[in-house]
């Protein structure tokens, strides 16, 4: 494991006064080169660890400091084509140069998406841009929400005190907690589907001196907004997961690493934890909130890991797994938002209760996320194995424009083409058996005027500005790919297809993480169902 | 036994072994993989990705590919490292890498070695780039203003290597990654150059790095030599094996083999840089006679008879007590052997002294009170077991890199850690506990520390009882002590020791290291006895892990004691004032008697040249003059003499006052051993022919002996090999030794007849002196202090910079000397203000014995009232204004609390 040194000296100030987020604090004041420096002597690193890490970030590094608006450029809003206003009503207030980009505030269901002042907003006309910025108010991010079986993860938290003493019951009895989770056969939500169980049981086996719980709360794939919403509309259950993995496994810090396009999750969760903890709901248990500074990688685990630390958040190798190795290189359970959610549900109604829900293999509810595409996009709740044509009328409630096929399970998700939809359920296995992936089960719509080349060449130019940059495949492989796919649709340059075939083969089995592995997915998928339009542009 | 197949052949496997390490075994080939990233002195990381292999649970199974780099081998699992699947990846992330690497670096170019990038893209076959022309990073700027290590970076190909070398090898962070994605970019610190940012010039980087990304300005990587020798590098005393590569005669580079164990791959910018010395301009090359004042070249032979005349002369008038001899810790140990053996066989005295005189000799002294060996009790190896680490008065980054650099990543990872030094190091600054104390206050800080471990009830008392004498008067005197007093006296809080102690006695495994901060003072061999109670009190001998260690600072300063080169001890530590002892040599060396009269100790040598009594001095490799405290004394008593001789690569300032000059020739110019901190024998391997009409030390002795009428007899030709046959038979502890025996990594004493060695000493309280003995002390003031602080109130104490070896005479005949020119005195900026003295300006320094110029340097790593300067530069000389006080055993000098007062030049 690299960086075993760099890890220890962070370590010694650890989370109270963490290096992370001295890095950002110092980058997001425009910090002189000084700050800086004073930084790498506070933490005993040198200063290459500093800048290291602040230039890896879209909001810390440099040549970003002095933007002031970033516009979003997430897939939805892409196949929205409702960006060009945002950046038409942005041009016409700031500098060019005070103009970033953000991939994905979460307002997919409307796109129209910005984040200025820490806030995230939709405009949809000048008048209410300039509206924004001079009253700078929050904007309430709505949608539809829905649920067609158990609102396990949307119903609401009625007597938070009474919510949270569950935990109280379990206190002694952590192997039987572990073995309700066991018989609910729950598996994470980010999108990888290990069974839940299992990371606890770990854990709770490792001896250590410091053991954490950590949130994955950096929904980075455009299109997703489920975590946001259990963030910003259900915090304690998302809180209650955590809290309740910690007196299981025997860890007394929980740590929620939410990207900093949630402006607003972060809030509300602030102030859910300041609920809890002064009014005494929880125990020896205490939480902290890190905020993402604008990278999509950070949502791989290890790489999140290595943000907290404020190390560069590159992959790390794996094993050793974050059960044994994981913040600090302690014994860690990480997951993800909704996975954490699911746990109060199911201590409070049994393990089996839970798996009956579901199929035999994904059992329970899974969140949805449906884009500004449809005519009722929203988060809706629905029972694993329910099938998606379904959910797409009875929620989704159909489409604004022609579609001709989506991307499920964010960027690295496969692309579904329309005629496949009616095969499909919303599990693990059917999305896995066609070749798809349910992933975070994140829906945008990919409208039929919307030309596939640029769509792909949109993937991967996300995988090539999101690279964490260690693996060679994902590296290079991603930019070159990202290269040929922009030259074709500029000039005569035809793509040869062995080589193109060559680059996906070589990201998909050479890379290190489900970054560059999991871009040639959706590419293959798009070179199958949509051959017709694509074959033009290869030779 | 557990297996796992390749290719479908069952072969065993090893517990916590990668995929690679299991193929790399079975097939015996380290190459059978290419790999990029890789290096097997680094924490496997996984970015090429060159290594990967397919997987699978059965013989035809679902296959998978991964890196075998950082995936474990498990039992029964099929690894299949060459499918036409994985050379297809192989050749295509090849491929990709050649988007954005120099066409023309391709291939070697003529004449030098491949790359090992060059080599690993020719294994897997270059593929042709199917790419279009898209982003590179092939027009980034080169770095060539640092004096050694250079940058390419158009060549880089991003494996992390020199960064993770740069980590994990130096502990330094000076090479890190900036940018993400395809944008990524190796930095130096904060995104300068080499030069310009915290770099120690170790060349880790360099040497890992598989391309020509980053060279040293020797290129050492790609040379095609005409021999690679290995051998002991000179420049401290861990002790690096070196291969040195040598075209047409000539040094050309040099780097830190993998298979040593002292130093698996690595080594210091000294180690690895500082060797173009060797055929310096300024390099004696001929012996010379001072005639009429000024010097003359001679021949060998006049120069001889020269010497031997007036040796002669001088025995048979003043008897040959009038006669000194200073050997040398930078020579082998043949040479010191053989020096002794001249002064005490051939010229018949035992005054024979080196320069442990001015460094260590307290810690032989109080180790052999304490324990009954004067030397290191564990190996550095021991590091990885300790969970505690005792570092007392001593810098190891700056004066034992390739150990310093070890000590400081335990301390980054956590280990329990504490230091005491004056000057806040930077080990200082990471430790858990730093007692800066007053300079001189070390016994009175061991006793405090004692005090609370005994308070604390964290004394090992079955050890105590089963394996030492003398506990109780110690602990009684301990705790009739007033810590109020001591804490007032040492400025070091209560609470502060408490904590330290406390934490150290807690450590399952302590490990104790110490260096020329204890031993250069008035107290020396006193706080090396209160070290040695520390360990033993808590059961901290005996064990691995643990131990009382010394730093040895030269290379073969231990060698030498261990070759007698000491007036009260010969070859083996055995009493010279003893008459079986005295037989006993006279029998070995073949004589008809030994010297009955112990010697005289250098500071004695010293004083009795001015009282007159010694009329001689033969000094081999010493600059006594520049190194020795109080310079102004030790003209006058050179100026005294009648006959100084020395062997010499440059014109010291000790060589001005010779009469006789012999020009020796360096390490790499002669064979022999040098024996280093942790008691380790290790080959030196003559590299090139000595330089002009030099002789290597041990001829020279030899021919001098001859001349003097002793015939060595293992031959007038000096031969390494022969000699370690007769020390074999001298030296009880090494009655095993062999030339042959040695093999790559040497041998640690002691060693016995069936040529084994011993990585640790007085194991499970078993001492070589029968029973630990504890002593106990009060605290002295030193009487520099008692007479001088007054009108001198400033304490000076004096140390090493990573970039000088002592006095300089080689390292700054190399570009080490662009790297560090000056000696500065570190002052409080607190101290300097009041004075008006600004940053990097010049002050005059005075004591009692002198004064010299030397430019501030402002410093919150000393407390007020505390000046710090090194002693490397003649254009200083330093000792010019050190003291005369020695440790009160040895008489080693107290360099280390010098009362001083400096002022402003108008």
């Amino acid at each position: 494991m690299a960086n075993k040194n760099i890890r220890a000296l962070s370590y010694r100030k650890g989370l109270d006064d963490n290096l992370f987020e001295n890095i950002a604090e110092v980058s997001n004041n425009k910090g002189t080169d000084t700050e800086f420096k004073e930084l790498s002597k506070k933490y005993m690193v040198d200063d290459s660890v500093i800048l290291g890490t602040s230039s890896f970030y879209d909001f810390t590094r440099k040549e970003n400091r002095n933007k002031k608006i970033h516009i979003c450029s997430g897939t939805a809003c892409m196949v929205s084509k409702k960006q060009g206003d945002v950046i038409n009503f942005a041009k016409a207030n700031f500098n060019e140069d005070e103009i970033g980009h953000a991939a994905c505030v979460g307002r997919c269901h409307t796109n129209h998406a910005f984040m200025l002042d820490n806030k995230t907003y939709s405009a949809s006309n000048a008048e209410s841009f300039n509206d924004i910025l001079k009253n700078k108010s929050i904007q309430k991010n709505e949608y539809n929400v829905g649920c067609n079986t158990k609102s396990i993860l949307t119903g609401p938290v009625v007597d938070i005190k009474s919510f949270y003493s569950l935990a109280e019951n379990y206190r002694t009895l952590n192997e039987i907690a572990v073995n309700v989770l066991k018989t609910s056969k729950l598996r994470g939500r980010g999108g990888a589907g290990f069974p839940f169980w299992f990371k606890l049981d770990t854990v709770l086996k490792e001896s250590a001196d410091q053991k954490y719980i950590v949130c994955n709360a950096d929904e980075g794939d455009p299109g997703a907004f489920s975590d946001m919403y259990l963030m910003e509309e259900q915090p304690h259950k998302v809180l209650f997961g955590m809290y309740m993995s910690g007196i299981i496994v025997g860890a007394n810090v929980g740590v929620l690493y939410v990207r900093g396009e949630y402006p607003d999750s972060i809030r509300i969760l602030k102030e859910a934890i300041d609920l809890i903890e002064n009014e005494g709901y929880i125990k020896n248990f205490k939480f902290k909130i890190i905020e993402g500074q604008g990278s999509y990688v950070c949502g791989e685990e290890t790489a999140l890991l290595n943000s907290i630390e404020g190390l560069r958040p590159e992959v790390r190798v794996r094993p050793p797994y974050p059960a044994q190795y994981g913040l600090y290189g302690k014994p860690t359970v990480l997951s993800n938002v909704e996975t954490f959610a699911n746990v109060h549900w199911i201590l409070e109604n049994s393990g089996a209760t839970y798996a009956k829900l579901g199929t035999d293999a994904s059992t329970g509810t899974k969140l949805v996320s449906l884009d500004g595409r449809f005519n009722a996009p929203g988060i809706y709740e629905i029972e694993m194995g329910t099938n998606l044509n379904t959910i797409f009328n009875e929620f989704g409630k159909g489409f604004v424009e022609p579609i001709k096929g989506f991307q499920i399970g964010g960027p690295l998700g496969g692309i579904v083409p329309l005629s496949k939809v009616d095969a499909l359920t919303l599990d693990f296995e059917s999305f896995s058996s066609n070749s798809f992936l349910l992933g975070h089960a994140s829906v945008v719509s990919i409208p039929a005027s919307f030309p596939m080349i640029k769509f792909l060449e949109h993937l991967m130019e996300f995988t090539a500005l999101e690279s964490c940059g260690k693996c060679y495949p994902c590296r290079i492989g991603s930019q070159r790919g990202f290269e040929m796919l922009q030259k074709a649709q500029e000039t005569h340059f035809l793509i040869d297809k062995n080589l193109f075939n060559d680059l996906l083969e070589t990201l998909e089995i050479g890379s290190l993480c489900a970054l560059g592995g999991g871009v040639p997915l959706p590419m293959k998928n798009a070179l199958h169902y949509f051959e017709d339009e694509l074959k033009s542009y290869f030779n | 036994m557990k297996t796992a197949f390749i290719n479908n052949t069952s072969h065993e496997i090893h517990e916590g072994e990668t995929i690679l390490e299991f193929v790399r075994r079975v097939e015996e080939d380290e190459h059978v993989i290419p790999t990029m990233c890789q290096d097997n002195r680094l924490e496997n990381f996984g970015s090429c990705r060159i290594c990967s292999v397919e997987i699978a649970r059965d013989e035809n199974g679902d296959k998978k590919t991964v890196a075998s780099c950082h995936t474990p081998i498990s039992e029964g699992l099929y690894v299949y490292p060459h499918t036409h699947k994985i050379h297809r990846l192989r050749k295509n992330i090849v491929e990709l890498v050649l988007t954005d690497y120099p066409e023309d670096k391709v291939f070697p170019e003529n004449g030098k070695k491949a790359t090992p990038f060059q080599q690993t893209i020719q294994q897997i076959g270059i593929p042709n780039v199917r790419y279009p022309e898209g982003a590179n990073h092939l027009d980034i700027d080169k770095d060539t203003a640092h004096p050694y290590i250079k940058s390419d970076l158009s060549q880089c190909i991003n494996c992390y290597r020199c960064v993770r070398a740069c980590e994990e090898i130096q502990g330094e962070m000076v090479l890190g990654m900036s940018g993400r994605g395809f944008a990524t970019n190796i930095i130096k610190g904060f995104g300068e150059s080499f030069d310009t940012s915290a770099c120690v010039s170790c060349g880790a980087c360099v040497q890992t790095c598989p391309t020509e990304a980053l060279t040293d300005k020797f290129k050492t990587k790609t040379l095609l030599p005409d021999s690679i020798t290995r051998t002991t590098c000179t420049y401290c005393g861990v002790g690096c094996q070196l291969e040195v590569s040598v075209i047409d005669g000539e040094i050309k580079g040099i780097q830190a083999p993998e298979t040593a164990e002292v130093n698996e791959g690595h080594t210091c910018l000294k180690g690895r840089f500082a060797f173009e010395f060797y055929n310096h301009p300024e390099r004696l090359r001929e012996p010379m006679i001072k005639r009429n004042g000024t010097f003359e070249e001679v021949t060998w032979e006049e120069a001889y008879d020269y010497i031997a005349t007036k040796i002669k002369s001088i025995k048979q008038e003043h008897g040959p007590d009038a006669i000194g001899g200073f050997s040398s810790s930078r020579a082998t140990n043949e040479e010191n052997y053989l020096m002794q053996k001249m002064m005490r066989v051939a010229i018949g005295t035992n005054n024979i002294d080196g320069c442990a005189r001015v460094c260590h000799a307290p810690t032989a002294f109080g180790m052999q009170k304490a324990f009954g060996t004067g030397a290191a009790t564990n190996s550095i190896e021991d590091l990885k077991e300790a969970d505690a680490i005792f570092l007392f008065g001593a810098n190891p980054l700056k004066g034992h890199p390739v150990t310093g650099a070890k000590i400081k990543q335990a301390f980054m990872k956590g280990v329990t850690s504490i230091v005491v030094d004056p000057v806040k190091t930077k080990l200082a600054k990471l430790a858990d506990y730093h007692l800066q104390i007053r300079p001189g206050t070390n016994v009175a800080i061991l006793n405090m520390f004692a005090y609370y471990l005994i308070g604390a009830d964290l004394v090992d008392t079955p050890f105590i009882l089963g394996y030492t004498e003398k506990y109780q008067e110690f602990k009684d005197h301990v705790m009739s002590l007033d810590m109020d007093a001591l804490s007032e006296l040492t400025g070091v809080s209560k609470g502060l020791v408490r904590d330290a102690a406390i934490a150290y006695g807690r450590a399952e495994r302590a490990m104790e290291f110490h260096g020329l901060g204890v031993t250069e003072h008035f107290q020396g061999s006193k706080t090396v006895m209160l070290l040695s109670n520390i360990v033993m009190m808590t059961g901290n001998v005996g064990r691995t892990g643990v131990g009382l260690n010394p730093l040895r600072g030269q290379n073969n300063v231990q060698g030498a004691a261990d070759m007698g080169v000491q007036p009260h001890q010969g070859a083996g530590y055995l009493d010279v004032n003893s008459p079986e002892i005295q037989n006993y040599y006279a029998e070995k060396y073949q004589v008809a008697a030994m010297p009955k009269k112990e010697g005289m100790k250098i500071p004695i040598m010293l004083n009795a040249a001015i009282n007159g009594d010694l009329k001689a001095l033969y000094i081999m490799g010493e600059d006594t003059i520049m190194t020795d405290p109080n310079t102004n004394h030790s003209i006058k008593a050179f100026e005294n003499l009648e006959l100084i001789v020395v062997q010499e690569l440059f014109m010291t300032a000790t060589c001005n006052l010779a009469d006789v000059i012999l020009p020796a020739s360096s390490y790499f110019e002669k064979d022999g051993t040098f024996t280093n901190g942790e008691r380790r024998v290790q080959r030196v391997n003559k590299v090139i022919n000595p330089i002009g009409n030099t002789k290597p030390d041990g001829q020279i002795i030899i021919d001098m002996m001859a001349k003097l009428g002793y015939n060595q007899p293992t031959g007038l030709k000096y031969n390494a090999s022969k000699v370690i046959e007769e020390i074999a038979d001298v030296i009880p502890f090494m009655s095993g030794l062999t030339w042959e025996g040695l093999g790559a990594n040497g041998l640690q004493w002691p060693i016995n007849e069936s040529g084994e060695g011993t990585k640790m000493l007085h194991v499970h309280g078993a001492f070589k002196k029968g029973i630990g003995t504890f002593h106990h002390f009060d605290f002295k003031e030193s009487p520099e202090i008692e007479s001088h602080i007054d009108e001198y109130p400033f304490i000076l104490t004096t140390g090493r910079e990573l970039e000088h070896y002592n006095s300089g005479t080689m390292t700054r005949r190399t570009h080490n000397q662009d790297l560090l020119s000056k000696d500065y005195l570190e002052v409080n900026p607190k101290d300097a203000i009041k004075k008006n003295i600004n940053d990097n300006e010049l002050v005059r320094i005075f004591s009692e014995r002198g004064s010299v110029e030397i430019p501030v340097k402002y410093s919150k790593n000393v407390k007020r009232g505390v000046l710090r300067t090194t002693f490397h530069q003649p254009d200083v000389f330093i000792n010019i204004i050190t003291g005369s006080v020695g440790d009160e055993e040895t008489l080693t000098p107290e360099y280390k609390v010098v009362a001083v007062d400096f002022e402003k030049i108008n």
